[in-house]
C-alpha cells in the first residue's frame, strides 16, 4: 500500500467527516421549536431563571458562533449537556455505546462466521439437499422482521421455558462477583445477538455462496483437483480466499446497517444502548442526545468504509495498481 | 405529580400516559394471553419488591424532574410534611401535626423529633424554612405552583414551623412539596439547581437510593433510622421494560411483583393466570376534545367555534359510551365534567337527561336554530355562506385518541359539521396548541392527569391567568375566575363543594371541553409474593400515596 494511497484516503475521510459535523449541527438548530420552551419543561421557571439557562447551554450567541464552539468543544470531546438527564452527553452515550458494541459486535462476528461457514457448505454442496435447505432456511430468516423473530424467541425461552432472561442487560439487584457479573450479561447477550444474528446470517451465506460457486467454475479450481488437493482444501484455501471481497464490501455495509436495525431488537429486549437511546431522544427532543448519537453513527459508517477500502489493498493486488 | 401531561412542553408535568400507553397498545396484540400457566413464581429475594414500567424516571433533582416514575421514587426518598394515606385524607408526615388557622391563611406544623437525612446529618426546622423560600421565591419546580399566593415561613424553634400565605388555603401546599436538605441546596444556585441531576439523592424518607443503572432499573434500600414504622420490603427495583408485552410476561412468570400500568389489552389476558390479579381502579385523568375559543385577535383558529351552540352541536353528535367501549375495551367511564369519578363527592353530576351527549337529533335542531343551514355539499353553514369546517388533530401514537378521533369525524359529519383530522406526534401538538400568541388551530383531542387527590389542580387549568400556562384551549371567563377564585380560599369543605359543583357546571356548559372518558387505572400484581395491597382510587402504586409500598408484607 503506497503512502501516497493513504495519504488521499485520509484526507477524504478527513472532508467527510468535516461535512457531516457541519451538516450535523446545522440540521438540529434550523429545526423548528424553541430549544428554550423544551429546557424550561418542568415549566414556571421564571424570565430571570430561564435566561439563566439560555446562557448555561449558551443559546443566547448567534448561530455562526455557536457553530465554533460546537466545533471546539467537539474537539475537546465535549458533545453538550442533555436537556432530559442534566449531564453531559459523553456521560449519557457513554454506557450506551458500550452496550451497543457488545451486542452488535458479538452479533457481528457470529453472524459473518455462521454466515460464510453456511454460505462455503452450501457452494461446495451446491446443487444439492444440502444447499437448497441452508439457501432457503436462511431466506426465511433474512426475510423475518427482526423484531418478529425476537418475540418468537422471547416466547420460546421465556414462557414456555425459562432457560434464558427475555428482557435488560443484567439482573436487576443482583450481587455477585465480577465473573458472575459477566456471566449474568453473557446470559441477557444470548437471546438479542441470536436475534441478530439468525435474521442476518443469510446475508453472508448467500454471498458467500454466490460467489463461491462462481470461482468454483473457473480454470484454477479445475488445476487444483486435478493436482490432488482435497475438497476441503480446495474450498477454504483458494476458493474462499478470492471470494472475500463481496464478503468485505458486505461487511461495510453491514456494520452500518446493523446500527439501526439493532434498535428495533434493543427495544424488544429492553436492551439499553444506542438505539433505545436515540429513540427515546427523539420522542423527547433531547437535542443534544441525537445530534452526538448521529454524529457518532456517521462517523462509524466512515470509519468502517476506510477500513474496507484498506483492506481491498491488502486483499486484492489488482486494487493495489490502480 | 401534575399534568398536562407532556414531558415536553414548559407544563406541569408530564404526558407520560400518552406514551406509555400508545407504545404499550402498539405491540399489544401478539402476546396477549399467551402466559404460561406452568410457570414458576421464581421470587428469588422475598425480602424485595420488583416493580415492572415503562416509564423510565428522567432525574432525581426533586425541583426539576418530569416524570410521574420520578416522583414515585423521590416521594419514598423524601418526605413532604403532610402526606396522602391509602384512603387518599391527608394524614401528618414529616410533621407530627397541622394546624390551621381559623381564618385558613396560616398553617403550623410541629415536626418530628430525632429525624435525620440519610447522610445523618440532624434534620431541622430551618430545612422547612430554606425548601419553602427556595421554591417560592424562585418559582423553582413542579411544586411551585401551589406557592402562589405564599407569603412567609417562620421558624419558632428547630421543631415548629409556621407557613403563611396571602389568602386562605383549601389545599395544603406542604402535601405536594418535598421537603430537600439545606445543607445539600444552600450550597447551589437556583440556576445549578436547574441543570443539576442530583446523583445520590439525600432525604429523610422511608427509603435511600442505592442505584441507578440508566435504561435497566433504579434500587432504593430501606432506611432503618426512619422514623415511621419499619415497612416489611427491605429494597424496591423498578425495572425498565422497553416493551409492554415482555413486562407482562415477566410478571406471568414471576419474574416482577407488580406493575404501573398496564395497557387495556394485556390487562385483559392476565385474567384467570394462575398466581396473578388485574385490578382495574378509577383513575384521576381524562381524555378531552379542546376548542380553540382565544378571543385573541392574532389566534388563527376558526372563530366560528366562538359559538358555544356549535362546540355544543358538537358535544350532542358524540356518543361517549360508544367511545369507551370501542377506544377503550370498555375499561373507563363515559366522560362529562372536567373532574373523574375518583374525586366522589366534589364531582358534579350532570344528570342523564341534561348530559350534552349522544343526541344527534338535538344538535341539528340548535343548530338549525342558530341559522346554520345545510348546503348542497352536506355541510352547514352560517348566513354568510362560511362553512362548518374545521381542523381536528390528535396525537398519532395514541392510539384510542386517534380511534376517537375518526369517530368524532363521523359523528360530525351526521349532524352536518365537517372535520378533517391530522395526526401529529405529541411535541409538536404541544407546540401548537400552547402557542399562546398566535395559536393556529381549531379542535384537538388530548388529556389531562390531575397533579392532586384535591380538585383545585383540574379546576385551575382554564384560569384566564393559565393562558400562556396550562390552559390549552384559551377559555377566559370572569365568571370561572372568581367561582375558582372562591374555592380555593374557601375552608369550610360543605361551602367549597358547593362551590366546585357549581364551577364544573359552568364550564361544562360552555363547552370549551368535550370530556371524552375516564380511563381507568389498569394494574396487576402477583399474589404469591407479597400480601396486602390495597386497591385505592389512582392506583395501588403509581398514585398520591406511598402506603402500600409502606404495608405490603411477605407472603
Amino acid at each position: 500500500m503506497s503512502l501516497r494511497y493513504l495519504a488521499k484516503k485520509l484526507a477524504t475521510l478527513a472532508v467527510t467527516l468535516y461535512v457531516t459535523v457541519s451538516f450535523n449541527f446545522l440540521l438540529f438548530h434550523v429545526l423548528p421549536g424553541s430549544p428554550v420552551q423544551l429546557l424550561a419543561r418542568s415549566g414556571h421557571f421564571d424570565a430571570a431563571a430561564r435566561a439563566q439557562l439560555v446562557k448555561l447551554f449558551g443559546l443566547n450567541h448567534p448561530l455562526i458562533i455557536q457553530y465554533f464552539t460546537y466545533l471546539k468543544n467537539m474537539l475537546h470531546g465535549d458533545l453538550g449537556f442533555s436537556y432530559v438527564y442534566r449531564q453531559p452527553v459523553t456521560s449519557v452515550l457513554g454506557g450506551a455505546i458500550g452496550n451497543t458494541l457488545l451486542l452488535v459486535g458479538t452479533a457481528t462476528l457470529v453472524t459473518i462466521l455462521v454466515g460464510v461457514w453456511l454460505g462455503v457448505i452450501a457452494a461446495s454442496r451446491a446443487h444439492s439437499l444440502t444447499d437448497a435447505t441452508i439457501t432457503i432456511t436462511s431466506l426465511g430468516l433474512w426475510s423475518m422482521p427482526d423484531f418478529f423473530t425476537g418475540m418468537i424467541l422471547i416466547f420460546i425461552c421465556g414462557v414456555w421455558t425459562h432457560v434464558l432472561p427475555i428482557s435488560g442487560l443484567v439482573t436487576p439487584g443482583l450481587v455477585t462477583g465480577t465473573w458472575g457479573h459477566y456471566a449474568d450479561i453473557g446470559r441477557h447477550l444470548v437471546l438479542p445477538a441470536l436475534t441478530l444474528t439468525l435474521v442476518n446470517a443469510a446475508e453472508f451465506s448467500l454471498i458467500s455462496r454466490n460467489t463461491l460457486v462462481d470461482v468454483m467454475v473457473e480454470d484454477y479450481m479445475l488445476t487444483a483437483r486435478a493436482k490432488g488437493l482435497s475438497r476441503r482444501v480446495i474450498v477454504w484455501r483458494h476458493a474462499l480466499r478470492n471470494a472475500t471481497l463481496p464478503i468485505v464490501t458486505a461487511t461495510a455495509l453491514y456494520v452500518g446497517m446493523i446500527l439501526g436495525g439493532a434498535i428495533q431488537v434493543e427495544a424488544v429486549f429492553s436492551w439499553p444502548g444506542m438505539g433505545l437511546l436515540i429513540y427515546n431522544a427523539v420522542v423527547q427532543r433531547d437535542y443534544p442526545v441525537l445530534e452526538a448519537g448521529f454524529l457518532i453513527f456517521a462517523v462509524v459508517v466512515i470509519a468502517t468504509n476506510f477500513i474496507s477500502d484498506l483492506l481491498y489493498q491488502v486483499l486484492d493486488p489488482r486494487v493495489r495498481r490502480t | 405529580m401534575g399534568e398536562h401531561a407532556t414531558d415536553e412542553v414548559g407544563q406541569h408535568l408530564t404526558r407520560r400516559k400518552f406514551l406509555a400507553l400508545s407504545a404499550a397498545s402498539a405491540g399489544a396484540i401478539g402476546f396477549a394471553g399467551l402466559a404460561d400457566s406452568s410457570a414458576a413464581s421464581a421470587s428469588s429475594a422475598a425480602s424485595t419488591l420488583r416493580v415492572g414500567w415503562t416509564t423510565p424516571p428522567d432525574v432525581m433533582n426533586p425541583f426539576t424532574f418530569t416524570t410521574t416514575a420520578s416522583n414515585e421514587i423521590l416521594w419514598l426518598i423524601y418526605d413532604t410534611l403532610m402526606e396522602y394515606n391509602l384512603q387518599l385524607n391527608p394524614e401528618p408526615s414529616l410533621a407530627a401535626t397541622q394546624t390551621r388557622s381559623a381564618d385558613g391563611t396560616s398553617f403550623t406544623y410541629q415536626l418530628r423529633s430525632g429525624v435525620s437525612w440519610h447522610d445523618g446529618t440532624p434534620f431541622s426546622a430551618s430545612d422547612v424554612k430554606y425548601t419553602f423560600d427556595i421554591m417560592a421565591k424562585h418559582n423553582l419546580g413542579q411544586a411551585a405552583w401551589s406557592l402562589a399566593d405564599f407569603k412567609s415561613v417562620t421558624v419558632v424553634n428547630p421543631h415548629k414551623v409556621i407557613v403563611q400565605y396571602k389568602l386562605p388555603q383549601a389545599f395544603d401546599p406542604s402535601l405536594a412539596i418535598p421537603i430537600v436538605p439545606e445543607h445539600v441546596w444552600s450550597k447551589l444556585t437556583p440556576s445549578k439547581i436547574l441543570s443539576y441531576n442530583n446523583p445520590n439523592p439525600v432525604g429523610t424518607g422511608p427509603y435511600k437510593f442505592k442505584k441507578w443503572v440508566a435504561g435497566q432499573y433504579l434500587q432504593v434500600d430501606r432506611n432503618t433510622k426512619w422514623w415511621g414504622t419499619p415497612p416489611a420490603v427491605k429494597s424496591i427495583i423498578w425495572n425498565q421494560y422497553e416493551n409492554s408485552d415482555v413486562m407482562v410476561q415477566s410478571l406471568a412468570s414471576g419474574q416482577l411483583d407488580i406493575l404501573t400500568e398496564v395497557p387495556p389489552v394485556l390487562w385483559d389476558g392476565l385474567r384467570g393466570k394462575p398466581n396473578v390479579k388485574p385490578v382495574e381502579m378509577d383513575s384521576f385523568s381524562f381524555h378531552h376534545i379542546g376548542f380553540n375559543v382565544s378571543k385573541n385577535s392574532k389566534s388563527r383558529g376558526n372563530k366560528l367555534l366562538l359559538d358555544k351552540t356549535v362546540r355544543q352541536a358538537l358535544g350532542y353528535a358524540l356518543d361517549r359510551s360508544q367511545l369507551v367501549q370501542l377506544a377503550l375495551a370498555g375499561h373507563g367511564v363515559p366522560g362529562s365534567v372536567q373532574l373523574p369519578p375518583s374525586f366522589g363527592k366534589w364531582q358534579e353530576k350532570i344528570p342523564r337527561a341534561q348530559q350534552i351527549n349522544n343526541d344527534p337529533g338535538k344538535a341539528r335542531k340548535i343548530l338549525d336554530a342558530a341559522g346554520y343551514h345545510v348546503g348542497p355539499n352536506g355541510v352547514r353553514a352560517n348566513k354568510h355562506g362560511q362553512p362548518l369546517s374545521f381542523r381536528l388533530i390528535a396525537i398519532a401514537t395514541t392510539d384510542e385518541d386517534v380511534l376517537a378521533g375518526q369517530i368524532f369525524v363521523k359523528a360530525a359529519q351526521a349532524v352536518g359539521i365537517k372535520l378533517t383530522l391530522e395526526t401529529l406526534d405529541n411535541t409538536t401538538l404541544g407546540n401548537v396548541v400552547y402557542n399562546t400568541n398566535a395559536p393556529n388551530w381549531d379542535i384537538f383531542i388530548w388529556g389531562w392527569d390531575s397533579g392532586t387527590p384535591d380538585p383545585d389542580y383540574l379546576l385551575s387549568v382554564p384560569l384566564t391567568s393559565q393562558i400562556g400556562n396550562n390552559n390549552d384551549v384559551f377559555y377566559a371567563n370572569p365568571t370561572y375566575d372568581s367561582l375558582y377564585n372562591k374555592q380555593a380560599t374557601t375552608t369550610n369543605p360543605g361551602e367549597r363543594v358547593a362551590l366546585v359543583h357549581e364551577i364544573q357546571k359552568l364550564f361544562y356548559d360552555d363547552a370549551a371541553y368535550l370530556v371524552m372518558w375516564y380511563q381507568s387505572k389498569l394494574q396487576a400484581y402477583r399474589t404469591d409474593t407479597w400480601k396486602g395491597w390495597v386497591p385505592t382510587r389512582g392506583g395501588m402504586i403509581y398514585n398520591f400515596t406511598r402506603d402500600n409500598y409502606l404495608k405490603i408484607t411477605p407472603r
